[in-house]
């Protein structure tokens, strides 16, 4: 059963970058995104904010296939700045797993 | 297996810190496009390539060879080509590989935009071999830490010419130093605009009308974060040009796929593949502004349709 | 049969609703030859202005002396036609009124002869009963200017305070040794930011100033008798000391009881499952991070409805059906206290929201917006599933579902566990056996009409308002106090009030004091009295509501109700068969 990470969940809360809190999972992001993934970006985002840190490492290809094109910020209801959010979480992961700043 | 994204990354990371650009160029590359344009060398206003159009052949190469490698056992070296990469540039060598018309091209663009600026009564210079790469790629990738090294570096060569303004030539280069500069950058205070909104508010007018329809593709940066919808519509419009416009277009234009290029290849050509269906179903000629755009759809397009840079299309309008 | 009566039938035509299946016309001819009848006639519309106008003047014209009204239901029209008859003078109990709409032509759409029949026998029955009214007068009872009020918490104090403005002694009587009710216990209140100690303080500040209100802690009332404006209340004092006071009304504010989990519902008993109420005195004296036995607390899980929206099933035979309606509210605005404790000591704290519906109605809205904007997570849970906790390896685990990743199940390791807990009816045998008032299903004092009487009760002159009516914010316990406020008022400052004298009578004749009719009323009405060397019962005027199970259950027919006597109902019966017998 995937564990929530106090970890992760902090460093998100901490963060100024990552906000996706005003997101109220309407999905339209996901219907709109041009890679068609699934997790991309609305299950993706939840991940990170339950702070289900080992699922985030399980879709880290996905983090890094975002286009950060911005077709789903541009049609949030809720006004989620979604690339500015992906490229937080690859810092994140850069920095926690990749050793690159 | 897919290109390992840990160590592609790193690559590009330690060529931004050690050789001060994700793809590392000769000067006589970068700047061969200025030749005989006398354009003064720095200035307060300048123009500001980015090296983007310049890296296209380069990447174009490169992406030809790695997307020969994803999906092969040879990933797995990819680390070990990062350690080598430290001390020979491995990047210079794919870059021999690039087309000599297909460079050729991407100049003739570049050399185009800067007519046209004169064109329009622009005063500006260049940094020639000193201009750098903005960090785009490190930018969006997320390595923060060498992006701020990097954009400080770029920041103070704009201090140490004086400029103050600066006009780009691309969607990436133009968001990357006028919305990410300034968060990264303390007191960044350079106008950065696109050339395409100097065109626009400079009231150039066309000196021939064009009897052409063309079919044009929003760039995701310019449409979504940098506002530049309406100026090439305009600059288009007031040539006689008819645009068709695909469904998905202006504020919801569909990328092009290209962003992936590096990291996930064929990902890329699969998004490259279902913009360049859209575009086709609008009509033919499609015009793009950004080289990425333009490169990407182009091979898409695999011949069916004819893909090209709004610059040429400006060019022949605004006669220069 | 009686001596001959002056009565005036009128039958309505409802512009079509009872005429279209009732022959009102034939109805009217029907009765017309009555001996007792001396007007027989039919309106359009007989609540109408002309009409009624045309019936006063009938009234005198002819100096009818009884008046019976064949119309719509008594519900809709009975105190029109009741004014009417004072207007002309006629005594308004010696009006009868017949539904012939409702319990007629709309029941009888299908049968026109037969309707008209049936009519017929009806307006028989409402004539056979009107020949047979006394003219009668409503009761009058004096006020006295003084009020009870129970319980000190939030409610009471308001209320008590608001009395006392208008003029009225109040006498405020609390159970425990100090006042504020559970307010003293939460913190700070949402949604605007108010510790609930310091509002207990001012409301108290201004309690002791007033010198209409005198308060008595450690009190409790132990007896009750009188009527509505004029009560005998005793009070037990501290010490076995007691009080007795003469009040006009009773102000009953008593408030809830928090639900206390059964043993393992979401963990509790185990360390770190802890009610709202101690997480928000946790919150209320901590001037740093937050430390629960000794361990910094980093993750909080809050579960929502916890003793709130049950339903039945093996482990939970009598269920809280009800929503709590102050925990969404109150978990919210603690997300945000959460938030404002995480900015000041720099100290990330991860807050789940393991809710089933957020209802922060109204302007209470944006407390969840603010928690959730704020990053606390909200997981919704499901009754079929909920979540589940454990403590394990020392670990108190939450394990749950969350509906946003498609069901996936979540493990939670918190550092506490916060329950929101629902509110419970307080026990109170005590005032209950004094007072009777009646309960709802849930087992909070009921109201007479949760739309249009929302503080009064079956007991008149005794009035419900807060948490002891049901579950309220604290808002909602304020308004409702001052609801019952109005009533008071209302009732009191007039200086009288007029009951309806269709009450129950007592034959003493007959009576034998059997106390049967003391067991069936639920209204406390009977009392036992001497008369000479007689035992009868005694009907209190002011308490007896006329609803009657005190006829039926007396073996010597010896307590009637006033307006339906036995002799009137058999009257009613003799006449409405009469054309059966005729034939
Ligand atoms: C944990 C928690 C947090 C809350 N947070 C909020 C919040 O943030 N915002 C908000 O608006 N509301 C909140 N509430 C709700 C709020 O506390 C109540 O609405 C309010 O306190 C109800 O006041 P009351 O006077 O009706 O009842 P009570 O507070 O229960 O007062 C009743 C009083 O009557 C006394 N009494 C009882 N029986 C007798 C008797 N027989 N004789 C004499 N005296 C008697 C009791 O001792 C008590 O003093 C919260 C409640 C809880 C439990
Ligand atoms: S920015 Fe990323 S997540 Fe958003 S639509 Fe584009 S590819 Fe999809
Ligand atoms: S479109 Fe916006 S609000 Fe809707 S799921 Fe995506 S991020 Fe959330
Ligand atoms: S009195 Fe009743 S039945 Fe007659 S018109 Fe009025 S509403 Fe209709
Ligand atoms: S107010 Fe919210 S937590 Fe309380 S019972 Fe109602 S739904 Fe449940």
């Amino acid at each position: 059963m995937p564990k929530v990470s106090s970890k992760l969940a902090a460093a998100v809360k901490c963060s100024e970058e990552f906000n996706a809190d005003a997101c109220m999972h309407c999905g339209t992001c996901t219907a709109v995104c041009p890679m068609g993934y699934e997790i991309l970006p609305r299950k993706l985002f939840r991940y990170v904010q339950v702070g289900l840190e080992d699922k985030v490492k399980e879709n880290i290809s996905s983090i890094y296939s975002c286009l950060l094109c911005g077709m789903c910020s541009e049609n949030c209801p809720a006004e989620v700045n979604i690339p500015e959010n992906i490229r937080f979480l690859r810092k994140y992961i850069n920095e926690n797993e990749f050793n690159l700043s | 297996m897919p290109l390992p994204t840990k160590d592609i990354l790193g690559i590009l990371a330690d060529n931004l810190n050690q050789r001060k650009s994700v793809l590392p160029m000769s000067e006589a590359k970068t700047t061969r496009w200025a030749k005989g344009l006398d354009l003064p060398m720095g200035g307060k206003t300048i123009i500001y390539t980015g090296h983007m159009y310049q890296l296209i052949p380069v990447i174009d190469a490169m992406a030809g060879q790695m997307s020969k490698l994803e999906d092969t056992p040879i990933t797995k070296m990819m680390g070990l080509g990062r350690f080598a990469n430290k001390f020979v540039n491995m990047t210079f060598f794919m870059g021999l590989l690039a087309s000599k018309t297909e460079q050729a091209d991407y100049d003739r663009m570049l050399r185009n935009i800067a007519l046209l600026l004169k064109k329009a009564g622009v005063d500006f210079g260049y940094l020639y071999g000193e201009e750098m790469y903005s960090g785009a790629l490190v930018y969006d990738e997320g390595i923060d830490g060498s992006f701020a090294k990097h954009a400080q570096r770029v920041c103070d060569l704009f201090k140490k010419h004086g400029v103050t303004k600066v006009i780009t030539v691309d969607p990436h280069t133009t968001h990357t130093l006028r919305t990410a500069y300034p968060q990264f950058v303390d007191g960044f205070d350079v106008e950065v605009k696109s050339y395409l909104e100097v065109l626009a508010e400079s009231g150039l007018e066309p000196t021939q009308q064009l009897d052409e329809a063309l079919t044009l593709h929003d760039s995701c940066l310019y449409a979504r974060q940098e506002g530049v919808v309406d100026q090439p519509r305009e600059l288009l419009g007031k040539a006689g040009v008819k645009m068709n416009e695909p469904d998905l277009c202006r504020k919801n234009t569909h990328c092009c796929g290209g962003p992936l290029e590096s990291l996930f290849p064929a990902e890329s050509h699969r998004i490259a593949g279902n913009r360049i269906d859209q575009l086709k179903e609008a009509g033919e000629n499609i015009t793009t502004m950004c080289p990425i755009c333009l490169v990407g759809l182009r091979k898409a397009a695999k011949g069916t349709v004819q893909v090209n840079d709004i610059s040429d299309t400006l060019a022949k309008a605004y006669g220069v | 049969m009686a001596q001959k009566r002056r009565i005036g039938v009128y039958v309505c035509y409802c512009g079509g609703n009872i005429s279209d299946y009732v022959n009102v016309e034939e109805v009217a001819e029907a009765v017309r030859n009555d001996p007792n009848v001396i007007v027989s006639k039919t309106h359009m519309f007989t609540c109408s202005d002309a009409a009624q106008q045309e019936i006063i003047d009938e009234i005198q014209a002819e100096k009818l002396d009884g008046l019976v009204i064949a119309s719509c239901s008594p519900k809709l029209h009975m105190f029109t036609f009741r004014g009417m008859s004072k207007r002309a003078d006629l005594n308004q109990y010696q009006y009868v009124h017949v539904n012939l709409r409702e319990q007629c032509s709309w029941v009888h759409t299908n049968d026109k002869t037969g309707a008209t029949k049936k009519g017929i026998s009806m307006v028989r029955a409402g004539i056979a009963k009107c020949v047979l009214t006394v003219p009668l007068n409503a009761i009058r009872i004096e006020t006295k200017p003084r009020v009870l009020v129970v319980g000190a918490g939030v409610s009471g104090m308001r209320a008590a305070i608001s009395l006392a403005d208008m003029g009225l002694a109040v006498f405020l009587i609390e159970r425990e040794a100090e006042v504020g009710g559970w307010a003293l216990q939460t913190g700070k209140m949402g949604p605007e930011a108010q510790e609930g100690t310091d509002v207990v303080a001012k409301l108290l500040a201004r309690i002791n100033q007033h010198e209409n209100i005198m308060l008595h802690t450690q009190a409790e009332v132990i007896g009750k008798s009188g009527n509505i404006g004029d009560f005998n209340v005793s009070v037990r004092l501290p010490g076995d000391e007691s009080l007795s006071l003469n009040v006009g009304a009773i102000v009953v504010t008593t408030g809830f009881e928090p639900y206390t989990p059964e043993p393992d519902e979401f963990g509790w008993n185990a360390p770190g499952v802890i009610p709202l109420k101690d997480f928000r005195q946790m919150l209320a004296e901590t001037d740093g991070s937050l430390v629960y036995n000794g361990k910094p607390v980093r993750d909080v899980a809050f579960i929502y409805c916890v003793g709130s929206r049950q339903s039945k099933s093996e482990s939970c035979t009598e269920p809280n059906t009800y929503c709590s309606r102050y925990c969404c509210m109150a978990t919210t605005y603690t997300a945000t206290l959460l938030h404002d404790l995480e900015k000041k000591t720099g100290q990330p704290v991860n807050q789940y929201h393991l809710y089933r519906d957020v209802r922060t109605y109204g302007a209470l809205e944006p407390l969840y917006e603010k928690a959730r904007t704020g990053g606390a997570i909200f997981l919704r849970w499901d009754p079929s599933d909920p979540p589940k906790v454990s403590t394990e390896a020392g670990q108190l685990t939450v394990k749950a579902k969350d509906h946003l990743l498609d069901g996936e199940e979540l493990e939670i390791g918190a550092d506490l566990v916060v329950l929101a807990t629902g509110m419970r009816p307080r026990e109170n045998a005590t005032l209950n056996d004094v007072l009777k008032i009646p309960e709802s299903k849930d087992g909070f004092y009921n109201e007479i009409h949760l739309k249009l009487r929302p503080v009064e009760t079956m007991i008149d002159g005794v009035f419900i308002a807060g948490t002891a009516q049901g579950p309220k914010t604290l808002a909602e316990s304020v308004a409702s106090a001052l609801a019952a406020v109005a009533k008071t008022g209302g009732l009191l400052m007039k200086g009288y009030v007029d009951l309806e004298p269709l009450i129950a009578k007592v034959d003493p004749d007959k009576c034998i004091w059997c106390g049967e009719c003391l067991k069936a009323c639920p209204y406390g009405a009977i009392e036992k009295i001497n008369v000479g060397e007689k035992e009868i019962a005694f009907v209190i005027e002011s308490m007896c509501k006329g609803a009657g199970p005190c006829v039926p259950v007396c073996p010597h027919d010896a307590i009637e109700i006033e307006g339906f006597r036995d002799d009137q109902i058999v009257a009613m019966i003799d006449a409405s068969i009469k054309e059966l017998e005729e034939k």
